[in-house]
């Protein structure tokens, strides 16, 4: 497939479409107010979905980002107020951290997703060692950027457009961007380039762990504190975002701009679920259904090109 | 990742017939085998119980993990990303669905309950196979979408928040011992050599370690490769079920019965010294993996690191599993290029 056009298309489709039966189901979520409100909290699923998307353009899977914002939603409550510096190093850890969980993925020859699901326990265990209760509180600097009110296009709009254009720009116009992309539908043809499979990890999980970091800034700003274990249902939307957003399991798509439409399109679809009053306990498998159908949806597609 | 790293057929020529469990010059449970000595010492030495009641307690609770280890190490032969992340809701489902068939708890409501719970076990292992092969979605995302559509299921079945109690018939029918051992561990004991015979005789285990090493060489060499997916995906929905419904005997009835086992069951097999990548499996293995993992637990709780504690613990270790059993691999291709 020669350009991105298609893709981001049908991710546009899909969240004009759960888009409009939102507004439909109530008719303020179109207003400025309403607008603000729902897309702000698609901003940390916004996050996770870019974070995603640079782990499934190398043909990984990662299941441990829920977790890791998480995390990082808890280090940002606890130490960005007594000490921004500390604070700001300790971020920069989890980015490292995150990377490390690559280069141990590519070394140990695991499936990324074991390593992952082993990584989302350490993430975990550290995220509730710091906070087993919800706690702690968002540094004022975070709440007034997050709470500011530019004229005409809320602020999460901007903030998701400003996610999605230098991530476009990175993956289709820089040497990097290629590779990822060239790594990831095919690491022997990039072997045979002498492109090192471990650099490769190093930057896609690098870039992961900083959107996740940024995904975690997010959701402390929403919630003014941290908890842990409540940033866990993200995993799965992620996949979902990216999915529907034009990502290929099998590696070598991204498409940063779908990847936001699809987080849009995911989140506000299960708060389309709240308004038909689907319990929130069976969300995660109506999520699962989504994914597979997306992927049946596109095999369909693809079988009726063929 | 690297084609050439593929293990070669048990059946290699050059050592003429294959090892029914595993050989012992590879011995790849051998190191875990040397773990679950130190660490029955020093448990044994800690709680003050006695090296025998150590062991028989520790087996009480492993051979849950041993049945659905079972299955999960077939799946994992398979190779090619299959890994079943549905086990932990099959358990659960299967649980709850079964006990709540054994109604008053006659001998004969017991049985139809346990034969409720395989039929759950056979549906969500069919589920499994038939989206792997018509969606052609990865193994890993299909088990995991329907391990939660189960696991929603379970939560209907339970949305008036009360659970059915598990009949008393069943929980001492699940608890009788013959020569002081458990009854579910003499049927791990049993069940061990016919897995055996099974991986390592039939056309059926020789197809999934086929289809584990090289899935095109498989096809060309004319292997099966629908039904031998199929076939393993059931019989690891089938021992994961079993688990599940003797583990509500044991431990109670909870709609996160079956959650410890998504790490522990792929660990156990790992540890075993099975291949992640698959095409690799031993049985014998999958015990040593269960006792190591059963007593590292039991000594994280003697520690009493707290949850926290125990979530990083199980992390790290999984991380230092697969070093091993990488080193390890590294190790067995170093000695055979050598000759």
């Amino acid at each position: 497939m020669s350009g991105d056009m298609p893709r981001i298309w049908m991710a546009f489709a899909a969240a004009i479409c759960v888009w409009s039966i939102a507004v439909g189901f109530e008719g303020r979520v179109a207003s400025y107010v309403g607008t603000e409100l729902t897309f702000s909290t698609i901003l940390p699923l916004g996050a996770a979905a870019m974070s995603e998307m640079f782990i499934i353009v190398i043909g990984d899977i990662d299941i441990s980002i829920g977790f890791f914002i998480g995390l990082a939603n808890a280090v940002a409550a606890r130490f960005l107020v007594p000490d921004p510096l500390w604070g700001a190093l300790l971020l920069v850890a989890l980015v490292a951290a995150y990377m490390l969980m690559g280069v141990l993925i590519q070394v140990l020859t695991m499936p990324a997703l074991l390593g992952t699901l082993a990584a989302s326990f350490i993430w975990e265990g550290i995220g509730l060692a710091l906070y087993p209760m919800p706690g702690g509180t968002a540094p004022q600097w975070l709440l007034s950027l997050y709470n500011s009110q530019p004229p005409f296009v809320p602020f999460p709009i901007i903030a998701l457009a400003v996610l999605a254009v230098p991530t476009t720009w990175y993956i289709r116009r820089t040497r990097q961007g290629a590779l990822l992309r060239g790594f990831g539908s095919d690491p022997r043809a990039t072997a045979t380039f002498g492109i090192s499979a471990l650099k490769m990890r190093l930057i896609a999980y690098g870039l992961a762990g900083v959107f996740g970091v940024i995904g975690g800034l997010a959701v402390t700003a929403i919630s003014n504190s941290a908890s842990p274990t409540s940033s866990a249902p993200l995993t799965l939307l992620a996949i979902a975002a990216a999915i529907v957003g034009g990502s290929e399991f099998s590696g070598g798509f991204a498409v940063p701009v779908g990847a936001i439409l699809g987080a849009i399109a995911v989140s506000l679809a299960t708060t389309v679920l709240t308004f038909v009053n689907v319990p929130s306990n069976y969300q995660d498998a109506v999520v699962g259904l989504i994914l597979l159908g997306a992927l049946t949806l596109r095999m369909l597609v693809r079988r009726v090109e063929r | 990742m690297v084609r050439g790293d593929r293990p070669m057929l048990r059946g290699d020529p050059r050592r003429g017939r294959a090892g029914l469990w595993c050989d012992i010059r590879e011995a790849p449970a051998l190191v875990t085998f040397v773990g679950v000595l130190v660490e029955w010492g020093i448990l044994g030495a800690i709680a003050h119980r006695g090296v025998a009641a150590t062991m028989e307690a520790t087996l009480s609770y492993a051979c849950f993990l041993l049945l659905v280890g079972f299955g999960q190490m077939l799946v994992i032969a398979l190779g090619n990303g299959n890994i079943d992340l549905s086990i932990p809701a099959v358990m659960s489902l299967s649980a709850i669905v079964g006990v709540a068939a054994m109604g008053a708890g006659s001998t004969t409501d017991i049985l139809i309950g346990l034969l409720v719970s395989v039929g759950v076990g056979i549906c969500v292992g069919l589920v499994n196979a038939g989206s792997i092969l018509l969606l052609r979605v990865p193994p890993l995302i299909v088990t995991l979408a329907v391990g939660l559509v189960a696991d929603a299921l379970a939560l209907v079945r339970t949305s008036s928040g009360e659970y059915a109690s598990v009949p008393p018939g069943f929980v001492s029918a699940v608890s009788i011992r013959f020569l002081g051992i458990g009854v579910l561990t003499w049927v791990c004991l049993g069940l061990s050599p016919i897995l055996g015979v099974i991986v390592h005789r039939t056309v059926f285990g020789r197809s999934v370690s086929a289809i584990g090493q090289n899935r095109s060489a498989a096809w060309f060499a004319g292997v099966r490769e629908g039904r031998t997916i199929v076939v393993a995906y059931l019989i690891s929905g089938v021992l994961a079920a079993l688990s599940g419904v003797c583990l509500a005997a044991y431990a109670g009835l909870s709609l996160d019965l079956g959650t410890p086992y998504l790490l522990t069951s792929i660990a156990a097999v790992i540890l075993g010294g099975s291949l992640i990548t698959g095409g690799r499996s031993t049985v014998i293995g999958v015990w040593a993996g269960a006792l190591f993992l059963g007593l590292a637990l039991a000594l994280l709780e003697v520690a009493n690191t707290g949850v926290p504690g125990q979530y990083i613990g199980e992390g790290v270790l999984i991380f230092a599993v697969l070093g091993l059993s990488r080193a390890n691999q590294l190790l067995i291709q170093r000695r055979r290029s050598h000759g």
